[in-house]
């Protein structure tokens, strides 16, 4: 039972971070000066509902503290108090401290002090005079699923229509006769979403608890209800509009709402004009002429007109279909679009990996069958198609785990705010394609590599304020952080545009700390490294953002590890630029399957340019460790994996084949290799699964035949020389 | 084999195999199979003792000598090698054996405490504990073979190569 509720419960925390970025997100575009109305409702709703869940599950201070926050946001998009940058800077602040009453929530953090944010938020209701008083209570808790009466008569003929929903409904809208005397009246309009039933958000049930307030219903709009063949008696397709006393507090109304399905449209004002049988102005858009005929009750029908009304619509629509026996199954019936809650599930992403790995066990055998039949038996079994279709489910379920990088790149702003009150740095965030679909595996492990990069950028980047002045910049730093996508990699930069690498200094440490010899010569690339090597920090103070000298180890390793790396460019005074280049994706590759020394290696042929046999003389060296081929003039550095990965290989290079790759960092390079065997696509293995990631190396993969070949790391291959391996870098 | 009472509590079974004329031991629960010897694929930049990756069911796994990893003289491959499939602490390895024994239970207050003075990685040995054996023609040698009982977690590969990456 308490399983169960904690599995619930971690629906709440997932939903509670979807809210997060989502008010986030809808507070960045505030900030950046986009205050439309849109905007605004998607905050409020993210962090309405974050405080729904929170009520439910007994987290008083994080119901408290949204409650209160959630009280700004009504009134600014009530529109009364104006969404000016102040406002949004509170809100900013609010948000943050509302993340970490979440982290508290879960018990992974303490409670977090809101005092000052609570305080900013109390000012800012303050200040614009009239504050609705809500008190910040523990809001309504899950409505009591209280069984709705046996429905009489009228409901039995709509049985067979299967509108036993809504017909059960019907007896229960008797509205007090005499409305209370009320200056004002808030008018509620409330259109469940269509999967409001599915989801357990019975529209009655809300409609009960608003009319324990006093709440009455002006009119039902009808008007979306379908013909019957197109009628799900599983959906919801009423409007309801009710009135609600003036003097009941907005916040006691909008509690009532806190458990209805997403998507749902709720709407609360203020009834303008003091008639309160004044016509609803629901958001239906002037009624077609259909829709009278599909009951839309005027507000001055009584209720038993109502009831008849909808036996009447219910009549209509049985005698405007086709006989019942040539009906659709109406839960089968075709939803109308624009329904996007209903198309999306959780699903547990172990459960994910483990189709992923499974299809990768497909493709697998697949190339076993391949090796093992004739080309006519292959053909003749339909091979092809089986490969073919193995690909597709491949390629799809690769989709499943694409995620937009906007989920890495999504808790960035909250650090720079941070970061910027601990450095009094003032630092502007700008960020590009974050649309950018990245497995998911891939934005998991990014995040911390990201959050170093963010951090040193800010900390040892960016200048102080009086140094850019002195320096004749803006005062404010920027830090851009883009995503994007070329060919099969991804490439993730955080650039500032800061004082750049002290290289002077950099070399110095590196010599101080025994990373590099004090003779050593390095190029500007090789110095810029060295910020990556192990135990390095040039900080003169170790702050407690970074300095420790760990940060941008962890990142090269980290980003290794994913068969990634890290590239630093930098020009002193203008900033630097750190670019994660990431693979798509971690499980698939489409590699040729080539011999060193005799062992068989993967070579990804992303990155494979063409092949050449040398003619003699071709290849020429041009130092002892040190070759090139002349490719029609192009004198082209070659590599000998053999030799870097310390291979016997006696083999005369005329005798081998030369793949010459393209290498982000070093361009064309020439590659070794004894001959090729085949191309095909392998299922990437990675070895820290169950070993460390080796350098030089991007995983393993399982061939035809179910023995290993080992997958071979371009850009790692090509960096290694012989001239000159820091220590500590080596692996 | 003995019973497989888990209340008992102070019992437990470990698996017992030959190397460098020694009889070492490990836990049963880390043991997942016993493979026949297939040359592994082998890597390079890592230490000696790994002699490369093997494909167990789809995941590819190193295969250690464990002899030169505990600092003996480098098994030779005989028909009896096998390899010792282990999980340890979620990764799963292969150590490359002389001969495997066979499965023992042993109790806990049996095991003594190894001597301090041994290899440079003193942690190796979680204990040592004498255990009747078992003769070619079925009659147990009352007189008993020490075991050296491993601990696999000093084995960890991981840990190993962070120290030497």
């Amino acid at each position: 039972m308490s399983d169960e509720l904690d599995e619930i419960q971690a629906i709440f925390f997932e939903e509670c971070a979807e809210g997060l970025v989502t008010a986030e997100q809808g507070l960045s575009a505030m900030q950046a000066g986009d205050v439309s109305a849109e905007v605004i409702a998607g905050v409020f709703r993210a962090v309405h509902s974050i405080k729904g869940g929170a009520g439910a599950f007994g987290h008083a201070d994080l119901t408290a503290f949204a409650h209160k926050f959630e009280n700004v946001l009504d009134e600014v998009r009530g529109g009364k108090i104006p969404p000016s940058p102040g406002v949004v800077k509170v809100m900013l602040s609010a948000f943050d401290i509302l993340t970490d009453h979440v982290e508290s929530a879960k018990g992974l953090a303490p409670r977090p002090a809101d005092e000052a944010a609570l305080a900013a938020l109390e000012q800012v209701l303050a200040n614009k005079g009239a504050d609705d008083g809500a008190p910040a209570a523990a809001p309504a808790p899950a409505p009591v699923a209280v069984e709705a009466p046996a429905a009489p008569a009228p409901a039995a003929e709509a049985d067979e229509f299967g509108f036993v929903p809504m017909a059960v409904s019907l007896d229960d809208f008797d509205a007090p006769a005499e409305a209370p005397a009320a200056d004002a009246w808030w008018i509620v309009t409330f259109k469940p979403s269509r999967a409001a039933l599915a989801n357990a958000g019975e529209p009655l049930l809300i409609i009960r608890e608003l009319e324990t307030l006093g709440a009455e219903i002006l009119s039902v709009d009808t008007e979306t209800v379908p013909p019957l063949r197109d009628l799900d008696p599983e959906d919801a397709y009423f409007t309801w509009t009710l009135r609600v006393p003036g003097e009941v507090a907005e916040g006691d109304i909008n509690d009532c709402f806190d458990f209805v399905a997403p998507d749902s449209l709720v709407e609360v004002r203020r009834d303008e004009a003091p008639a309160p049988a004044a016509a609803p102005v629901a958001e239906a858009p002037a009624a077609d002429t259909g829709a009278d005929e599909f009951g839309f009750v005027p507000v001055s029908a009584p209720i038993e007109d109502f009831a008849a009304e909808m036996q009447r619509v219910v009549e209509t629509i049985a005698a405007a279909s086709p006989p019942i026996g040539s009906v659709e199954t109406p839960s089968i019936a075709p939803k109308a679009g624009g329904d996007a809650a209903q198309q999306t599930i959780r699903v547990d992403l172990g459960k994910l990996d483990l189709l992923l790995n499974l299809v990768g066990e497909l493709v697998i055998r697949n190339s076993i069958l391949a090796d093992r039949l004739s080309p006519a038996d292959r053909q003749r079994v339909e091979l092809p198609e089986l490969a073919r279709l193995t690909r597709q489910i491949q390629d799809n379920v690769m989709s499943l785990r694409a995620q937009p990088i906007k989920q890495a790149f999504s808790r960035v702003p909250r650090m720079l705010r941070d970061l910027s009150v601990e450095t009094g740095k003032t630092i502007n965030l700008e960020t590009y394609g974050e649309t950018t679909e990245v497995d998911k595996g891939v934005i998991e492990k990014i995040g911390d590599p990201l959050t170093h990069m963010i951090r040193n950028a800010a900390d040892h980047g960016l200048e102080s304020a009086e140094e850019r002045i002195a320096a004749g910049k803006d005062p404010a730093g920027t830090i851009k952080l883009s995503a994007e996508q070329r060919g099969a990699r991804i490439f993730v930069r955080v650039q500032d545009n800061g004082r750049g690498i002290n290289r002077e200094r950099v070399k110095a440490k590196a010599i101080e700390k025994g990373i590099i010899s004090a003779d050593a010569v390095l190029s500007n690339e090789e110095i810029d490294q060295l910020i990556c090597a192990p135990g390095f920090s040039t900080a003169e103070t170790i702050s407690n953002i970074s300095g420790r000298g760990v940060g941008m180890d962890v990142v090269r390793s980290n980003v290794e590890a994913l068969g990634g790396r890290v590239e630093i460019h930098s020009v002193p005074g203008e900033g630097t630029t750190f670019t994660m280049i990431l693979p798509l994706t971690l499980a698939i590759l489409d590699g040729m399957i080539v011999r060193l020394a005799g062992q068989r290696f993967v070579l990804p042929l992303a990155h494979v340019l063409e092949t050449v046999q040398p003619e003699p003389g071709q290849v020429k060296r041009t130092s002892p460790d040190s070759e090139v081929i002349d490719m029609r003039g192009e004198y082209v550095p070659v590599k000998r994996a053999t030799e870097i990965f310390g291979l016997n290989d006696d083999r005369a290079v005329e005798d081998s084949l030369v793949v010459i790759v393209e290498s982000e960092a070093h361009g064309k390079v020439g590659l070794v290799v004894d001959t090729i065997d085949d191309r095909r696509e392998v299922v990437i293995k990675s070895l820290d699964q169950n070993l460390h990631p080796i350098r030089g190396l991007g995983g393993a993969t399982i061939l035809g035949d179910g023995s290993i070949a080992l997958i071979l790391d371009i850009e790692a291959l090509v960096a290694s020389t012989n001239r000159y391996t820091p220590k500590g870098m080596a692996a | 084999m003995t019973d497989t009472n888990d209340n008992a509590g102070t019992d437990r079974k470990i698996v017992t195999f030959s190397l460098a004329q020694q009889t070492f031991g490990i836990d049963m629960r880390a043991l997942i199979e016993i493979r026949e010897w297939d040359e592994p694929t082998p890597l390079p930049n890592v230490p000696g003792f790994i002699k490369g990756v093997t494909n167990l069911r789809g995941n590819v796994i190193p295969v250690v000598g464990l002899a030169e990893r505990l600092g003996w003289e480098p098994s030779a491959i005989h028909a009896r090698s096998c390899v010792l499939v282990v999980n340890i602490a979620g990764k799963q390895a292969g150590f490359l054996v002389d001969e495997v024994n066979d499965i023992v239970a042993i109790g806990e207050t049996e095991i003594q405490p190894a001597p301090e003075v041994e290899t440079i990685e003193p942690s190796v040995i979680a204990g040592l504990v004498r255990i009747a054996t078992r003769q070619k023609d079925g009659t147990r040698d009352e007189k008993g073979t020490m075991v050296l009982l491993l601990d696999l977690d000093a084995l960890s590969l991981t840990k190993h190569l962070d120290l030497a990456a």
